[in-house]
């Protein structure tokens, strides 16, 4: 893993983790990967009590036809081209993970559209 | 309400995958990936929510999968040439689906519908009974690499359901076409899988 790499991703996931949305911080995590190992494409896939299957998309594109085939993907981190960095991808798995189990908690106003899950 | 809040608002609707936004010429466009447990109101919900939670004008599209066993991905029709002949003011847009082609044609004076036309004439070479009429496309946005975004529009007029794609072209008739496609290819996907 290149120390450039690291050290970005780790000031820029304190940053956002401190002042910024959960969310937020798995996105800009996703970009700074893109961006630190000169990928063309990357996208996290986690599985969430509550919200099941849940894919994060670089830069929050749209996924379109799916050519990556992320729908039926196993949990992790999913680059183009493919990259072998455990160490990322499981800090961004674990990043996923959280950010969506907390931020995406069920509201508790109770004004939850029906389709909402609990 | 933020970007995020949106999202999350959007990933919490049952069968959500994911949620994807391109923002072009003012317009959001909001495309939501839908499992095999996604309601039939997802598309209503989603609107409401995109429409509360953005500012400014917003399009949804609900992207729906199913199990992937029952609907594969190769009973798609791929797009093989769109052909402009002036003299006669024609737009040929030719389809393939395994080793069959489908022409559709369509006049030129309809302007940017005429590849939304064409393209659901090649279809009905496949599908006569198709059910979706050409409805509208719009040239969203250029990019600086002269890219062209398109959201096209399709309509069944006995049930006034409405889908609509969006897609990049090289030109705008190429992104029309494309868009046209994206919009009816998964509705049509299992009626194709006999065919091949």
């Amino acid at each position: 893993m290149p120390e450039t790499t690291t050290a970005l991703l780790t000031a820029s996931l304190v940053d956002v983790a401190r002042l910024g949305s959960g969310l937020g911080a798995v996105y800009r995590a996703l970009d700074l990967v893109v961006d630190g190992f000169g990928l063309d494409d990357a996208a996290l896939v986690v599985e969430v009590p509550g919200l099941g299957h849940q894919v994060l998309h670089a830069g929050r594109r749209p996924i379109g036809d799916d050519v990556a085939h992320l729908h039926d993907a196993p949990e992790g981190l999913h680059t183009q081209p493919p990259i072998d960095e455990p160490v990322v991808a499981e800090l961004l798995l674990a990043l996923g993970a959280l950010a969506l189990r907390y931020d995406a908690r069920p509201d508790p106003s109770g004004t939850a559209l029906p389709g909402h899950s609990a | 309400m933020s970007l995020d809040e949106l999202e999350l608002e959007l990933r919490r609707l049952r069968g959500v995958l994911a949620v994807g936004f391109q923002e072009a010429d003012g317009l959001l466009l909001v495309e939501l990936q839908a499992g095999p447990d996604a309601y039939p109101e997802m598309a209503r919900d989603a609107t409401l929510i995109a429409n509360q939670g953005a500012v400014g004008p917003v399009a949804v599209e609900v992207v729906r999968w199913g199990d992937r066993a029952s609907a594969p991905r190769e009973t798609r029709l791929r797009l093989v040439e769109i052909t402009n002949d002036p003299a006669v003011g024609e737009l040929q847009v030719r389809l393939a689906l395994g080793d069959d082609e489908g022409v559709g044609r369509a006049s030129t004076d309809h302007g940017l519908l005429a590849p939304v036309e064409a393209t659901i004439a090649a279809i009905r070479a496949f599908l006569p009974e198709l059910r979706f009429l050409p409805g509208w496309a719009r040239l969203v946005e250029t990019t600086p690499d002269r890219r062209f975004l398109v959201v096209a529009s399709v309509t069944d007029p006995d049930t006034q359901e409405h889908r609509r794609g969006a897609a990049e072209g090289a030109s705008p008739v190429a992104g029309a076409t494309r868009a046209t496609l994206a919009a009816l290819n998964r509705t049509i996907a299992q009626d194709l899988a006999p065919l091949l």
